[in-house]
């Protein structure tokens, strides 16, 4: 299977006239991407603002960031299942607008904001936190959609995600007749030819979890080809699905974002090594079950299609979320262990030490299995940051209720900084105890 | 670069102090000029740099009973003498000195502002409550380590006085202070993983990052004699409070819990209570919270005397992120009112 990414640098994003891209500059015509979201009967308006690294600005209730891609000559087949028809994603040539993201802003009614939960999760595009957030490096076309009058949460929270990925792929559209700067080809054939073609090196797979079933996953939202893989059992996909669309980040994902599925570091990472120090065969997906006789089987069967379907001699895996997956990870790694699969684990650190007079520098994971040795910390979320004061907000719908402080000086806790942390292997932190 | 010597305090007990023993627990703080037992060694780790001035002695069971006064009168006698740093004990397996030592460092760094350090082994009682607050090095059990453990106290002591970077606990020998930050790497995590399982299939060195946890192994109580007379309680981690979470229990990382009374229901009843928890869905249990805590059946089970009675209230937390060192006390705690009431048995749910 054969990907090919037209990359296009941009360095600024500017509302416009015309929607284009020129000179690396993203040009956007506002009314025309406006008209285009209310198109979907399910919003009532949509708030379009433009962010660029170093503003003064704080960018809230982010939901999702996603970056602006689309197919190229394949017309309705971008994000196949949850905006497109429904084709295999991973083939032929995606335009890509790299440097630019769109920054999805959930509504919350307002008399709600205070104490909800995602309420706060922001990007600060400058102060201490935009050094960490990968967000606050790009630029951002931030919409916020209102629900239109009648719309229930669960159509509002579906019809989110949809004018997301319309923004994403209406934004690419811009640049799909130019010539790229850059050209990324991702290119891997089937495990067979693959194996035959390096028959000297250990075959990875890498284990993926998609979706915790901790919080009831919303019913119809695209995560898969449009499934919600709430129920799902793992699958092996091509890795090229995963970067081109075919995965979404679940509603609601705690340090994974539809933008770090789409540049998957470990994913790319595997790629590099394709050929030189590995032979990769492939993603498997898996949800988080919610009790213990559905892990077990979904961890057995998981094992079981790295080891006797693919024949994996080794296993990356990660986590969606925080306690439940990281027990349900480290099942799923034992089982791989068990049956002859040396694995490795990459966890975000749940920052709850068992031991505390242990006298080693390495935080702990919450369980037990000796089997599992060899794991990479991905920081730990644990120390907030003390933000200043910005000159503006956005993703927020108005009036601002009282006590919320939104633009004033506020101490953030690490998972309300959206990319501070990330479950995908991007990070440049580890966890260290002192 | 150092022109003037650091005026160093050194802390002892009776014994160190050269009192007496057990006999002489009991005496007061008192100073003497210079160095005093193992001050000496002290002194001479410090070489140049410093000079213990004063040795503060005080008895054990003086410290022990009263330790915050001891803690301000000794504060108060070394004051005049304008110290730059404090060292204390080491107190290796000694429980009482262990405490004193971590005590006396805590208000020399708060009243005096100045550094403190001492020294301890594993497990002194004086680690659990200052290793949060006050550096303490890693000592052997007993005075034949006595060399080392003044070399790295003096060692961590004066990098603190000099303003330099502490190292990680295992480099420079201390209790690890029960924090955990994050240290950035130079490789992606995503490059560590993959080279980490490359090594580990070519049976290669390498590292985990990470470690596994350990856990205590407990003794089951005794199993129910006789169930049809027994008194039950119920206790979940799934944040069942009343309405408004009168005890402000965290959603996150709770370091409380709260007891709540149900005497006189049949069940408990939705428009009573709140799910205060970050971790699952909570529509469900605030829809009927006898689903988390089975009151409804449970009453059942009492009328049909299966059991022989249900207890009259709850304890409920939340288990989200809890530091196991705050889930132990609150289990200790929860163990202790259960065992006051005569509980027999408990049923805990979780989410």
């Amino acid at each position: 299977m054969r990907l090919e990414c037209n990359i296009l640098r941009i360095r600024e994003v500017q509302f416009a006239a015309e929607t284009g891209v020129s000179n690396q500059v993203l040009y956007i015509n506002r009314q025309e991407l406006e008209n285009l979201l209310k198109e979907d009967k399910r919003l009532g308006g949509v708030d379009i603002d433009l962010v660029n690294p170093g503003d003064s600005c704080r960018i809230i209730r982010v939901a999702d960031v996603i970056e602006p891609r689309c197919k190229i000559g394949d017309n309705g087949k971008d994000f196949p299942g949850a905006l497109g028809d429904q084709v295999v994603a991973g083939q032929g040539i995606t335009c890509v607008l790299k440097g630019a993201a769109v920054v999805l802003c959930e509504y919350i009614d307002p008399r709600q904001l205070v104490n909800h939960l995602r309420a706060r999760i922001m990007i600060d595009m400058w102060g201490p936190t935009a050094e960490v957030s990968p967000y606050a490096k790009t630029h951002n076309i931030v919409i916020l959609p209102y629900p239109a009058e009648g719309t229930r949460l669960q159509e509002y929270q579906l019809a989110l995600k949809i004018a997301g990925l319309k923004t994403a792929a209406y934004l690419a559209k811009a640049g799909a007749d130019l010539e790229p700067d850059e050209l990324e080809v991702y290119d891997l054939p089937t495990t067979t030819e693959a194996v035959t073609n390096f028959p000297d090196l250990p075959k990875i797979v890498y284990i993926f979890q998609v979706l915790s079933n901790q919080f009831e996953p919303l019913e119809g939202d695209a995560v898969l080809y449009g499934d919600n893989i709430g129920k799902a059992v793992p699958t092996i996909l091509h890795p090229n699905e995963v970067l081109d669309g075919a995965l979404l980040a679940p509603y609601g994902s705690i340090f994974i974002e539809t933008y770090s599925i789409q540049n998957h570091p470990i994913v790319k990472e595997l790629y590099r090594n394709h050929g030189k120090n590995l032979c990769f065969t492939g993603v498997i997906i898996t949800n988080v079950p919610n009790n213990v006789r559905e892990y077990e089987r979904m961890s057995n069967i998981a094992a079981n299609l790295a080891k006797h379907v693919i024949g994996a001699d080794g296993a990356i895996l990660t986590k969606a979320g925080g306690g439940a997956p990281e027990v349900v990870m480290a099942r799923t790694a034992q089982r791989c262990e068990q049956m002859g699969i040396k694995t490795t684990l990459a966890l975000v650190n749940m920052g709850i030490d068992t031991d505390i007079t242990a006298t080693s520098s390495k935080p702990n994971v919450i369980f037990n299995m000796p089997e599992i040795d060899a794991m990479v910390s991905m920081g730990v979320a644990t120390k907030a940051f003390k933000l200043p004061p910005v000159g503006r907000v956005v993703g927020v719908a108005s009036p601002v209720p009282e006590g919320l402080h939104i633009n004033g000086e506020t101490i953030a806790p690490p998972f309300e900084i959206r990319g501070f942390l990330s479950q995908l292997g991007d990070s440049r932190f580890r966890a260290v105890r002192y | 670069m150092h022109p003037e010597k650091l005026r160093v305090i050194h802390y002892v007990n009776q014994f160190f102090g050269g009192i007496g023993g057990e006999d002489k627990a009991d005496v007061a703080p008192e100073i003497r000029e210079g160095t005093v037992g193992p001050g000496r060694a002290f002194q001479a780790m410090l070489g140049d740099r410093g000079e213990v001035i004063a040795t503060a002695v005080c008895g054990d069971n003086y410290f022990a009973e009263k330790t915050e006064e001891a803690a301000a009168e000794i504060i108060k006698l070394i004051r005049s003498y304008e110290p730059d740093l404090l060292v204390a004990g080491p107190a290796f397996e000694a429980g009482r000195y262990g405490i004193a030592c971590g005590a006396i460092c805590k208000a020399a760094r708060d009243e005096l502002n100045i550094p403190a350090v001492t020294g301890m082994y594993l497990g002194n009682p004086g680690m659990d409550l200052f290793h949060k607050d006050v550096y303490i090095i890693r000592t052997g059990n007993s005075v034949r380590t006595m060399n080392d453990d003044v070399k790295a106290i003096v060692n961590l002591a004066i990098k603190l006085v000099d303003g330099q970077k502490i190292g990680k606990p295992e480099e420079e020998g201390y209790i690890p202070l029960g924090i955990i930050l994050n240290e950035t790497t130079s490789q992606t995590a995503a490059e560590r993983a993959i080279s980490m399982l490359l090594h580990k299939l070519r049976g290669e060195p390498f590292e985990s990052e990470v470690s596994l946890s350990q856990y205590d192994k407990l003794e089951p109580a005794p199993r129910i004699e006789n169930i049809a007379k027994a008194t039950i309680a119920l206790i979940t981690d799934g944040g069942l409070v009343p309405k408004g979470n009168p005890d402000r229990i965290e959603s996150n990382g709770a370091t409380r819990f709260g007891k709540y009374s149900f005497v006189g229901q049949q069940e408990l009843k939705a428009e009573d209570y709140d799910v205060n928890h970050v971790g699952y869905d909570p529509v469900f249990v605030g829809q009927d919270p006898n689903r988390l805590v089975p009151v409804d059946v449970m009453r059942e089970l009492e009328q049909e005397k299966i059991i022989g009675r249900l207890s009259e209230s709850f304890h409920s937390t939340a288990g989200v992120a809890t530091p196991v060192e705050n889930a132990r006390k609150m289990g200790k705690a929860i163990a202790a009112d259960l065992k006051s009431e005569s509980i027999s048995g408990v049923i805990l749910t979780s989410t």
